[in-house]
């Protein structure tokens, strides 16, 4: 983790942000927050446990129609319903991580993937529940949290509780056993670890926090959509996660400042070229900083690999 | 099963058989290991020791026998109930977590052997390390423990990996080849290593070893595979001076009669 002082500085920063900026970069502030807090869920699976999943959209999208839904259905407030979006989640992962951790490598991915998109269709088909694919609209926060400054300390309040949670879990006994299934998988069964539960585990925490980055969303956006679940939202935590870094715990926060604050430079002046810039960028990254941006940032102490501590 | 002459058998096969396909590669192999035993299990190539070592340890299902752990039969259970119920191994090439220091590859061990690995609540770092640190120091590198352990030698990532095995507190330790790919002089070391430790724990040893003066300078007893079944079993020097032994070795340029 950050070290002691950098760490006040950056709270500190962020704290004073709202006196300082517009509320555009308040709105852009919270948005790489969810999102950074999205790819380091993600990426407990990909950099801690060496699991690739293809499908993660769809608990992101599980935890932001799960709040929304009690939003508009059942007209339960906001602050009981976002601790909803994360438990939901957890039960999808755990429904599919069955199956999916059953698998290895690129099957595990396509398998991800497939139920990924069972979750798209459903949500899409579904319309008298879900909406469709008009989505569900009007999913705000109360009134004190309406405004971008009010949402932004809600969301990073939210945001830094759920990535101390996630940090404990990596440094914990069972994060160490994680990082063991991702080394040698046939190795940890020699030291007593039941490899398939292990990774179902990391899983549904992961998925969990996906979900709690969804419902969070579903009240920044006020509304939900079927494309939240659809395979393209799959792969922006792990363009974040590549472009940050996905051997250590804050690539992923460094990946989504530098995707979405790049979105926003290049789709201001030529948005038609989004997609190629952001594509060139992550194939350089991949050649020429495997270990993503924290990689230019030398030896950080925050930026130290995920494998040692 | 158990007690066979007063002496606890830790571990214990009976009838073990495997075929594949058309090939007999372990046929009906009774053994006994009692407590405290310094077992090599030798034999030609193709004598059928490896899928042997793979039936015991869980890695391959056998046809048919049974298979004990100090007197509970444990056949047919996955690794991780194996490795719980006291079956420890290394495995012929080097098995270790290579990004994690030598510290972290034990620590992990001794937090799974311990029950801690689905604890969330607490930081790793700092428990049993001072366990570890004492486990490293046993298989001489407590000098390398903070270091990333892919980048050690050879020879000491296999001290390592019998580090990580002693962390699960095994009743039975199952060494594949365990001098593979070593320099003599480092393989006399690491079984000098073997048989200290062996007596200081009572920790029994069953190991397989193509080094004959390995064999013959380490084992308390020897166990002689020939085509699928045991041929004998004894001290060193009655296998040593046994001519059937002799006879399934001619035609390969062996040291046993050395």
């Amino acid at each position: 983790m950050l070290s002691p002082r950098s760490l006040v500085v950056l709270l500190v920063a962020l704290a004073a942000a709202p006196l300082a900026l517009p509320p555009f970069f308040l709105q852009l502030l919270t948005e790489i927050a969810i999102i950074g807090l999205f790819a380091t869920a993600f990426n407990l699976l990909m950099g801690y446990g060496g699991m690739l999943s293809f499908g993660h959209a769809a608990y992101f999208a599980l935890g932001a129609y799960a709040a929304a839904l009690l939003v508009r259905k059942a007209g339960v407030p906001m602050l009981l319903a976002l601790p909803v979006a994360p438990v939901v989640a957890a039960v999808g992962a755990l429904v599919f991580g069955v199956f999916i951790v059953r698998l290895s490598h690129t099957y595990f991915a396509m398998l991800s993937l497939a139920f990924g998109q069972i979750v798209y269709t459903v949500i899409f088909k579904w319309k008298s529940f879900t909406g469709g694919d008009d989505g569900l609209l009007d999913v705000w926060p109360p009134p004190y949290l309406k405004s971008p400054a009010a949402y932004y300390y809600f969301a990073l309040i939210v945001v830094g509780l759920a990535l101390w949670a996630l940090h404990a879990v990596v440094d914990s006994p069972f994060g160490y056993a994680l990082k063991a299934v991702r080394e040698n998988p046939r190795r940890a069964r020699f030291i007593g670890v039941n490899v398939r539960r292990h990774q179902l585990v990391a899983f549904v925490i992961s998925g969990a926090f996906s979900g709690l980055a969804g419902g969070l969303f579903a009240f920044y956006n006020g509304s939900v959509f079927p494309d939240f679940a659809y395979f393209t939202k799959s792969f922006e935590p792990l363009v974040v996660a590549l472009l940050g870094g996905v051997q250590s715990f804050g690539g992923p926060l460094v990946g989504a400042f530098a995707f979405k604050v790049l979105e926003w430079l290049i789709s201001r002046q030529w948005p038609v070229y989004w997609p190629l810039f952001l594509g060139s960028v992550v194939i350089l990254v991949i050649v020429v900083l495997p270990q993503g941006f924290v990689g230019l940032l030398g030896r950080r102490p925050w930026a130290r690999p995920v494998g040692s501590s | 099963m158990g007690a066979a002459g007063g002496v606890e058998l830790v571990l214990e096969t009976v009838g073990l058989s495997k075929r594949f396909g058309g090939v007999q590669a372990v046929n009906g192999v009774d053994l006994a290991v009692p407590a405290g035993d310094l077992r090599a299990i030798i034999g030609p190539n193709g004598a059928g020791k490896t899928t042997f070592f793979n039936l015991v340890t869980g890695d391959l299902a056998h046809d048919s026998g049974q298979i004990f752990l100090a007197g509970r039969e444990v056949s047919g259970l996955p690794p991780h109930q194996l490795c719980r119920r006291g079956l420890g191994r290394t495995f012929q090439i080097t098995s270790i977590f290579r990004r994690l220091s030598a510290l972290e590859n034990v620590q992990t061990a001794l937090l799974s052997h311990h029950g801690r690995h689905y604890n969330v609540l607490r930081p790793a770092r700092g428990l049993f390390r001072d366990e570890a640190l004492g486990l490293l120091e046993r298989v001489g590198l407590a000098s390398q423990a903070a270091k990333p352990s892919g980048i050690m030698s050879h020879g000491d990532q296999r001290r390592l990996e019998m580090a990580i095995a002693l962390a699960s507190g095994p009743r039975v330790l199952l060494l594949d080849e365990p001098t593979a790919g070593m320099a003599p002089r480092e393989r006399h070391e690491l079984m000098g290593l073997v048989a200290r430790i062996a007596r200081d724990t009572g920790l029994t040893v069953v190991f397989t070893e193509h080094d004959m003066d390995v064999v013959f300078a380490t084992a308390r007893r020897i166990t002689v595979l020939h085509q699928g079944a045991v041929l004998t079993e004894g001290a060193p020097a009655e296998v040593r001076a046994n001519p059937d032994v002799l006879r399934v070795y001619l035609g390969q340029p062996t040291t046993a009669g050395r």
